[in-house]
């Protein structure tokens, strides 16, 4: 009996792999292509043997260095104006205004992950069931150190909640799930004051995995991370696609643009940008030789054909080095990013391009080497925050003026 | 010949059997794609060395199996490089049966799977396909049944595995 049945399988099995896809002839130069760029975001991290990398306020763990194309750095080699970091003062004495620390820990002993802003001085936080897995979120008053509870989350096995944005007195977010193998992205709600998650239903389901959210009036924007940049009611209702955004990303509304911050083949980000309100247009300007380059609204940051690291403005104007061993996730807000210091003792700075001012985050290596790595240009354009000790430093870049 | 010509050589003479292989691990275009991807960017990676003291298209076939049996896959982040057509089948199995079986298959849980994969269509024995997953012949063994026995109740005919109809 059984021998028909694995006599069966052999010729399903068989019949069935002549139905599978076929590969396009351009395979190899695309993971050829591919494979150099995650070599290259890899070898800063085998250096420094870090092991988590710190999107503004998301932690991305790296597991085995290069697997994840989002979360490791590429190097810098020196240039001839730029010159090595010396060790700056900390950062809460170069910006007090714009930096606090907190508890590590809530009352009660929980960890937490700040996740961005709620208000000028009201911090969003995430605790977690499991690794990324988010249980609840809390707004944190930074002035009173008040902590209040928003809402509890339930995902099921394998989904998460990610994406957090404000506005409209609510906090917005998103899960990405697998239907029928393909990935469909739900969009919840919660008041800011507290209160039920509610689902923010969309006529039609959304296909594709929601990359960023921003919330405008009464209206939800969202980008998906294969492309595409798409409306839908706070309330729920028809999705719409934004007009000429079809392979855009949210950048920073209004501002939408292609490709997005996921360039796996080293691709230009942000390199095309449109206002979403306006029509506007801007289109970056990238010599031949330029690598790694990564556009805000209105600056380019990259390294040249000689590996020297630049930043300048979209139309090509004003250029100037970067420091060596500057990070190359682009520039949040447009002016800020992380420089590694001289090791010993190791560590990063912050650096503000427009003042030219740095502060040093306080991140040492361990014993083992190993330390978190900062990369500014990974998050939302507003908060940086790394825990250090037993306390959780939180720098809003919005007060820096 | 360099290393990077080599590599363009063997995936233009292998990618295809790659994609067969996914497909049948996973059940579906998509999935095949993507852990062909994968395993061939991880190929690249370890070329030199997989050359120097292994068989790259076993080591290929290695990657893709234990990708398909990890969490990697859940936490997917990297896109493909080729868009694959939207049907879920570009074709259909030449009989009743055979489809009832490949949709059967789709209801094993991922380990089973891969276990009757290696063993039905890469014809392995358990001993080898202990060393591709990395887990114990007696593992094997036990999703090998478990996957036999859900495939034999799962099957809407159960003449089509007594031995009288084709």
């Amino acid at each position: 009996m059984s021998d028909h049945l694995e006599e069966m399988l052999r010729g399903t099995l068989g019949h069935a792999s002549e139905l599978a896809p076929r590969a396009p002839s351009t395979l190899s130069a695309h993971i050829m292509r591919r494979s150099r760029v995650r070599r290259m975001r890899a070898q800063a991290l085998v250096a420094a043997a870090a092991v988590v990398v710190i999107a503004g306020g998301a932690a991305v763990a790296v597991r085995g260095a290069g697997h994840d194309p989002t979360a490791v750095t590429p190097t810098v080699t020196p240039s001839p104006t730029a010159t090595e970091m010396r060790i700056p003062a900390s950062v809460e004495e170069v910006w007090p205004e714009a930096v606090r620390k907190i508890p590590a820990k809530l009352p009660g002993g929980r960890k937490f992950q700040p996740r961005g802003f709620v208000d000028d001085h009201t911090l969003l936080l995430e605790t977690w069931e499991s690794f990324e897995k988010a249980d609840a979120i809390y707004a944190y008053d930074l002035d009173s150190g008040r902590i209040r509870k928003i809402t509890s989350i339930r995902t099921p096995k394998g989904v998460y909640a990610s994406g957090y944005a404000v506005g409209g007195g609510r906090i917005v977010w998103q899960t990405i799930d697998v239907v029928h193998g393909k990935p469909v992205t739900s969009f919840w709600s919660a008041p800011v004051t507290g209160g039920k998650v509610t689902a923010i239903a969309t006529e039609r389901v959304v296909r594709g995995r929601g990359d960023r959210l921003a919330v405008v009036g009464d209206t939800l924007a969202f980008s998906l991370l294969e492309g595409g940049v798409f409306t839908v009611p706070l309330d729920g209702g028809a999705v719409e696609p934004v007009a000429g955004a079809a392979g855009h990303h949210i950048l920073r509304w209004p501002w939408v643009g292609a490709p997005g911050e996921y360039t796996p083949e080293g691709e230009t980000s942000f390199q095309e940008l449109l206002n979403a309100e306006t029509g506007e247009t801007s289109r970056a300007v990238v010599h031949p030789g330029e690598e790694y380059v990564r556009c805000g609204v209105t600056t380019c940051s990259g390294t040249k054909a000689d590996r020297t690291a630049f930043y300048r403005l979209r139309d090509g104007s004003q250029e100037r080095p970067l420091p060596e061993k500057s990070s190359l996730f682009g520039l949040a807000r447009d002016r800020f990013l992380t420089v590694r210091l001289p090791n010993p003792p190791g560590g990063q700075a912050l650096y503000d391009v427009v003042t030219g001012k740095s502060g040093d985050l306080g991140l040492r290596p361990n014993a083992k080497g190993q330390s978190i790595a900062v990369e500014a240009g990974l998050g939302d354009g507003r908060l940086v925050a790394y825990p250090l000790g037993n306390e959780y430093v939180i720098i809003d870049l919005a007060k820096i003026r | 010949m360099d290393d990077d010509s080599r590599f363009a050589d063997f995936v233009a003479a292998r990618a295809d059997a790659l994609l067969r292989y996914g497909y049948v691990l996973s059940g579906d275009p998509h999935d095949a794609a993507d852990l062909t991807q994968e395993a061939l960017l991880r190929l690249h990676r370890a070329w030199s060395r997989v050359c120097g003291k292994d068989n790259p298209e076993s080591y290929t076939r290695r990657i893709m199996a234990r990708l398909h049996i990890s969490v990697w896959r859940r936490r997917r982040r990297e896109r493909l490089f080729w868009e694959l057509p939207d049907q879920a089948s570009p074709g259909t199995l030449p009989s009743e049966t055979e489809q009832d079986l490949w949709q059967a298959l789709k209801g094993l849980p991922r380990k089973q799977r891969a276990v009757i994969v290696l063993r039905y269509y890469e014809q392995l024995t358990d001993a080898e396909i202990a060393t591709v997953l990395g887990v114990s012949r007696g593992t094997v063994r036990s999703h090998a049944s478990l996957g036999l026995s859900k495939l034999r109740s799962s099957l809407p005919h159960p003449t089509a595995t007594g031995g009288s109809a084709s």
